[in-house]
């Protein structure tokens, strides 16, 4: 303990500084010693230590206005007040103003080492929260918004409901970010040191997704060659996010409505009964309560997942938002490639607010990225974006072509023999007009 | 490492030699010298003790491959501590211990085998410090923190063999090279 903690002792006599020095320093400390209160700024400024024992009465100035000064240069600093007998109520009024703690002079011994072991050991603490903090939000996801008054709704919606336990339903069309949305709420809970499992319940065909949701026991089934855990049971202590939820079949929403009630699973080709603990949050792009009424969505399962619904709107009905997420995927994008631009024509821009964004931010997600592939300007242009349906006229025939290539090829991959095929050219000449346009595989 | 020490006080005419007898691996008994000098610039009056760090600056410096201790039997203090069994400056291979404190209640004036055993568990400890040893985690270690006397009689009088390694040069163990 206490190797690599850094300690100050600020004090005015020079027989203090020496033989406290000497005496931390037996202990495994680092000790800075400071004569008066403007040197031990300094020395905070140059060395930050942890722990600052510092003399209430020195000239000049005194040990509770370094404590004022001293918290503006280091705020999770521990400070400990010295003092003589005759100035505890100094010492008190340190105290009040964030003082660790006090003590009178000459220590006992042993009172002062479990003190100062007590504040080097509230210092890892505060370290280890603040990085803890910070490692949370560089963790939680953005949700990109101008704050138009839709997403500031769902926002608000998200902080009340985050930090329940509450299942929550997120509905809204394809890409309109339901997962990010997910992750937000489960970034906010109490739950966010657990895991967030999610699962596509429309990409998988039934048996699959029963197997994948629940796991399986070695030889439940041909190919089941070792234990499997499910997503439920991975998702223990966290959330399971399930999307497409109104994609599930009528006989696993019975088997999630039992887990839901029982909090117990069973493995596919097992028997012993698994707890588990999770929050429920589900997603679908589809009507439930019509899927319900049509007989398609069990009513019970439906009354379970939709217990609390955010609503996300689709881009067409926040057209706001598009510059700043287009700018948002323009400035990730061009990172990811290394590519130097830096924005976007005005019609271009213009265009991208017009258009009516069917497949939502996904798309527009998807649009940028070709974009800044396409481009070789610092500028996307009205022409790099694959909605517009002609470039502009003035546009000599060599650029259109190289557009019209460079589009082709991104769209195959780069895979030059299947690109020819598309553009109904050979490979070589392909090759070349490659070579003379200088276009590289990003 | 040859140990020397320095008897500020008048001791039983036996104790240095056999602290010097009983000092553990790497060290070795050197020279026991009685120091005549005045102590009266370290003495607190109003705490009665000694200035520990006075009392420090007092010892010689030694020369290369020693280590100098000296021993008192007044009690020592620092300005801001209440008191200390000893003290030494990291690295700096001279220290200072005081059995004052390590006595049992019923001795007066002769030392007996258990404050001599403490008195050498201290004195250890403070050559430990000395030559650069911190604080040691391990109970038994010479350089376990001690507050009170009774804390030491749980510690031997030697290093625990992380203290060790510290202790002897790259590449040597207490079995050889």
């Amino acid at each position: 303990m206490g190797k690599a903690v850094r300690l100050l002792v600020v004090d005015d006599e020079q027989h203090v500084r020496t033989s406290l020095a000497c005496w931390f320093r037996e202990e495994g400390y680092e000790v800075e010693v400071a004569a008066s209160g403007r040197e031990a700024l300094a020395v905070l400024a140059r060395v930050g230590p942890q722990i600052l024992l510092v003399d209430i009465k020195m000239p000049g100035m005194d040990g509770i206005e370094l404590q004022r000064r001293a918290r503006e240069l280091a705020p999770d600093a521990t400070i400990i007040i010295m003092t003589a007998y005759a100035s505890v109520e100094t010492a008190v009024q340190a105290l009040k103003e964030g003082a660790y703690d006090y003590v009178v002079k000459p220590f006992d011994p042993e009172q002062v080492s479990r003190l100062v072991a007590k504040a080097a050991e509230r210092y890892s603490l505060l370290a280890e929260n603040r990085a803890l903090r910070e490692r949370i939000v560089a963790a939680e996801p953005h949700l990109v918004t101008a704050g138009t008054p839709a997403m500031a709704k769902v926002l608000e919606l998200v902080d009340d409901v985050a930090p329940t336990e509450t299942s929550v339903l997120i509905t809204g069309e394809s890409g309109t970010g339901k997962e990010l949305v997910a992750r937000l709420i489960h970034a906010r809970s109490a739950r966010r040191f657990g895991p967030f499992v999610a699962v596509n319940c429309g990409a998988l065909a039934e048996g699959v997704l029963e197997s994948e949701l629940f796991g399986h026991e070695k030889g439940a089934f041909t190919g089941a060659g070792g234990r499997h855990h499910g997503k439920v049971e991975l998702a223990n202590e966290g959330s399971l996010f399930l999307d497409e939820v109104g994609d599930v079949s009528p006989k696993l929403q019975v088997d999630l409505l039992r887990v839901l009630q029982e909090r117990v699973i069973t493995r596919v080709g097992g028997s012993a009964p698994i707890p588990v603990e999770f929050r429920l949050i589900a997603a679908t792009h589809r009507d439930l309560e019509a899927e319900v009424a049509s007989g398609r969505f069990r009513q019970d399962f439906f009354y379970r997942v939709n217990v609390f619904r955010v609503e996300l709107p689709p881009l067409r009905e926040r057209p706001e938002d598009v510059p700043l997420l287009a700018r948002h995927f323009l400035e990730r994008y061009a990172n990811q490639m290394g590519k130097p631009v830096e924005g976007f024509a005005d019609d271009a821009l213009a265009a991208l607010v017009a258009y009516p964004w069917p497949g939502n931010v996904r798309e527009l997600q998807n649009v940028i990225e070709r974009a800044v592939v396409l481009c070789r300007d610092t500028k996307i242009a009205v022409f790099h974006l694959p909605f517009v349906a002609a470039p502009p006229h003035d546009l000599s025939l060599e650029t259109v072509e190289e557009a019209h290539i460079r589009r082709v090829l991104a769209s195959c991959g780069f895979n030059v023999a299947q690109a020819a095929r598309q553009l109904e050219v050979d490979r070589v000449t392909l090759y070349n007009k490659i070579k003379k346009y200088g276009i590289n595989r990003p | 490492m040859k140990v020397r020490l320095l008897l500020f006080e008048k001791a039983p005419p036996d104790l240095g030699p056999a602290i010097l007898a009983a000092l553990p691996e790497p060290l070795e008994g050197g020279t026991v010298e009685l120091v005549t000098m005045e102590l009266g610039g370290c003495w607190d009056r109003r705490r009665r003790q000694l200035d520990a760090v006075g009392l420090l600056e007092l010892v010689p410096p030694p020369v290369e491959g020693w280590v100098h201790l000296g021993l008192v039997g007044n009690d020592l203090g620092l300005s801001a501590v209440a008191y200390v069994f000893g003290l030494a400056e990291l690295g700096s291979r001279r220290g200072v211990v005081s059995w004052a404190r390590l006595r049992e209640q019923d001795e007066l004036w002769e030392l007996g085998a258990v404050t001599r055993r403490r008195l050498l568990v201290e004195a250890v400890h403070e050559i430990g410090h000395a030559l650069g040893l911190p604080h040691c985690a391990v109970p038994s270690c010479a350089m376990h923190r001690s507050l009170w006397p009774e804390s030491t009689d749980l510690k031997d009088p030697r290093y625990c063999p992380s203290c060790l390694e510290i202790l002897l040069p790259p590449g040597l163990s207490l079995d050889g090279p």
